[in-house]
């Protein structure tokens, strides 16, 4: 079944083209690594998934349902906006943590907003939640008192509050020390199942390379390159592929 | 009668600094009440998307805070009663009475007018640095969980904000007692008012200036009293890191 | 932008209807005389200005000044209500019609004059120099206080005699700072009323070291209404009735200025 069918996107910024005519899909279940190098566009398009941006050209079909059309976006109510981008969830780079609450209250907050359940069902959930990315002894603490990992830990239990269809990863770990980047690749590829489809922005190759099901490579607004990791990673058709793949393993 | 003795003096004027402190109070807290919500309706007309209306908003911003309090409060309580009415009057044919009154609510309400557009400029201001001061991923982790503008501002932003301007706050919240001062020159008896009447004479003492650097005791004790509530909300707030 | 300039109509409006004259007509543009009749209360300007207009002990304002209001508003038939203003601003507050007189022991000077539709003059005052009392010995003639440096009101009858005599001066606020700056020194001299300084200066007063000596002139008060009121005139009559039934002189005995009042 596919969850979900991105067609034809594009975006600019004046003159400048960000995303050129961007096109995939993607199976429920599978988890998508996006790579490139900065500036590729990668970000920019999990920033259009999530309404973040509006495309100039495309349209994305999630569920067989088409949640956003280039066509008729200016028709689009807030109300309906706020109601299509919860289809997808989204981890930042940089947390973006709530600092004035603590733990259960970052992951309590937009349910209970979005009044999603009972106060009680609320917090159980929750703190299944946080128990599922290991921080349920920290449950008390605000987010000054946590490490960078355990910062995104609590921001990936956040985004799983909501139940999104297709959960992003905008390079979780790049702003985290080294030591830290194991932990919340691990909490990951944990969520990894069936039924969560998730799209995974990252400069790590080894954990695109074993984790993913499909892999994307992104060079100057449009992919380069997409298959799965053995043939992208194994056996890289396009010359700026081969180049990306051996500068980055240079770097190690 | 003449009062000579210090005192005799002293139940005189204590009792005329209380009068006058009670009128220096309330304008206080008439202003902090009108201008730190008008402060934020302001504050977001200048950072409105629409290019008219944040010109317009800067513009208004701009004067009342470029130009002298004493003078805007000349304006406020003599324009409408020296040139609106005559004008309306020569238009309409008929005597009107828009004027402020000259009793002392009269004069009380224009310099409330005055001190609140005053001060909300100059809160907006505050507002707005607090405001764009709050990073931008705040504003969009709010949005990809799916919450609305105004749930975004008052769950997310807003004590964030707070958080960043009670020192500037503070600081121009304690300008303002002192600014109360101004309103004298519509003859709203505010303390200093009170004081200055014993150098001119009045209730049988003249020419005593201590009663008007008595007033500065009573000031210090307000502005005391608001640097402790400033300091205890500031300590309030320390639970978290902006 | 429409929100914001009706949430300041709004605001405007409210502040009119706490004053609680919001936008009351007043039927075809009335006389002065009528205006006043209609409201019901004249409205006196005045500063805090012994013996002519002050408190006493139950905060109720009494003076010479005073007194002669309150029996004239009850002669029009309407209460005197009395709102101390900042002198400076007497003008703006008639017109404005946030006061409708000033009678508070007013100077007629070509100025005044000018501004305001003034009753004849009904009390002398003179312009006198203040001293120490210690050295009032010394400065008994206009020519003796050449070499003082003066202290005098801005805009006041007294600068314009320190200017006329050739005095150095220096301006101050008001005739009360002109008199703080003798006694502490900061200037040898001012030129204040000859009423003020019977009130305010010499034993028994708040400035018992200080005295007075020169009249450099003499002048008169007048009570200032709008230009064009027709109060102007019946007040004028009030005060030859007054005069005329010794009501007049009664009070003014009571607040020891009979000497200054004019009786022809």
């Amino acid at each position: 079944m596919i969850a979900l069918e991105v067609r034809n996107i594009q975006k600019n910024y004046g003159k400048t083209e960000v995303l050129k005519d961007i096109s995939f899909s993607l199976e429920k279940g599978q988890v998508l690594a996006i790579i490139g190098s900065s500036g590729s566009g990668k970000t920019t398009l999990l920033r259009c998934l999530n309404f973040l941006e509006t495309p100039q050209e495309g349209s994305i079909v999630v569920n067989g349902k088409t949640i956003f059309d280039a066509a008729s976006a200016s028709q689009l109510t807030d109300e309906q906006i706020r109601e299509n981008r919860l289809h997808f969830g989204l981890v930042f780079q940089s947390f973006n943590l709530f600092p004035q609450y603590n733990v259960l209250q970052n992951v309590t907050l937009a349910p209970t907003l979005l009044k999603l359940g009972t106060a009680q069902e609320i917090q159980e959930k929750a703190k299944k939640l946080i128990a599922q990315v290991g921080l349920s002894e920290r449950i008390q603490a605000y987010p000054c008192q946590l490490s960078g990992g355990q910062q995104q830990r609590v921001a990936i239990a956040r985004a799983l509050a909501l139940n999104p269809d297709i959960l992003c990863f905008d390079e979780p770990t790049s702003a985290l020390d080294p030591e830290l980047t194991g932990e919340v690749l691990k909490v990951i590829k944990g969520l990894k199942s069936k039924d969560s489809t998730m799209i995974v922005v990252t400069h790590e190759m080894e954990f695109a390379r074993h984790v993913a099901d499909k892999v994307i490579f992104m060079a100057d607004g449009i992919i380069e390159e997409m298959g799965t990791p053995e043939q992208v990673f194994g056996n890289p058709q396009k010359e700026k592929t081969k180049a990306f793949l051996q500068k980055s393993l240079e770097e190690f | 009668m003449e009062l000579t003795t210090f005192s005799q003096q002293f139940p005189v004027v204590i009792q005329a600094l209380n009068v006058g402190f009670v009128q220096t109070l309330k304008l206080f807290f008439v202003t902090l009440l009108g201008a730190l919500p008008l402060g934020l309706v302001i504050s977001f007309g200048s950072m409105s998307r629409f290019r008219g209306l944040r010109g317009v908003v800067k513009t208004i911003v701009w004067i009342v805070r470029g130009s002298p309090l004493m003078i805007q409060l000349m304006i406020i309580y003599y324009f409408p009663g020296l040139v609106l009415q005559p004008f309306l009057e020569q238009v309409l044919g008929y005597s009107v009475n828009i004027g402020w009154g000259g009793g002392e609510s009269g004069r009380f309400t224009a310099a409330a007018v005055a001190f609140i557009f005053n001060y909300a400029c100059y809160f907006s201001e505050i507002y707005r640095g607090g405001i764009q001061g709050v990073p931008i991923g705040q504003q969009e982790a709010g949005q990809v969980l799916g919450l609305s503008k105004s749930q975004i501002f008052f769950k997310i932003t807003l004590l964030q904000m707070v958080k960043r301007i009670i020192p500037p706050m503070a600081n121009e919240i304690i300008t303002l007692v002192k600014d109360t001062s101004l309103a004298r020159i519509i003859a709203l008896q505010e303390i200093i008012w009170a004081g200055q009447a014993f150098m001119k004479g009045s209730q049988g003492i003249s020419g005593q200036l201590w009663p008007l650097f008595f007033t500065a005791v009573y000031y210090l004790a307000f502005n005391g009293i608001l640097t402790v509530l400033f300091a205890w909300l500031e300590q309030k707030l320390d639970y978290f890191k902006v | 932008m429409k929100k914001w300039i009706a949430s300041a109509i709004a605001v405007w409006m409210l502040a009119l209807s706490l004053t609680g004259c919001g936008g009351k007509e007043v039927a075809q543009a009335t006389s002065d005389m009528e205006y006043v009749k209609g409201k019901g209360t004249l409205v006196v300007g005045i500063t805090d200005f012994a013996p002519m207009d002050y408190k006493d002990a139950q905060g109720e304002w009494i003076g010479f000044d005073a007194d002669l209001a309150k029996a004239f508003a009850e002669s029009l038939g309407v209460e005197a209500e009395f709102v101390e203003i900042d002198w400076d601003n007497k003008v703006p507050e008639l017109d404005g019609k946030t006061i409708d007189c000033v009678w508070n022991g007013m100077t007629l000077t070509d100025e005044v004059r000018s501004a305001m539709s003034c009753t004849n003059a009904y009390c002398n005052n003179a312009q006198v120099v203040i001293v120490p009392a210690d050295q009032a010995a010394n400065y008994q003639t206009a020519e003796n206080c050449k070499e003082l440096n003066f202290a005098v009101e801005a805009g006041s009858a007294g600068k314009a005699q320190a200017d006329a005599n050739g005095f150095s001066y220096t301006e101050v606020k008001d005739q009360a700072t002109a008199l703080m700056e003798v006694a502490a020194g900061t200037c040898d001299a001012a030129i204040i009323d000859s009423l003020m300084a019977a009130a305010m200066v010499g034993e028994g007063t708040g400035y018992a070291d200080l005295t007075y000596t020169v009249a450099l002139n003499s002048e008169e008060y007048g009570v200032g209404f709008r230009k064009g009121s027709d109060l102007t005139e019946a007040l004028n009559t009030f005060f030859a009735d007054a005069l005329a039934d010794g009501t007049m002189m009664k009070l003014a005995e009571t607040y020891g200025v009979q000497a200054a009042v004019i009786s022809e």
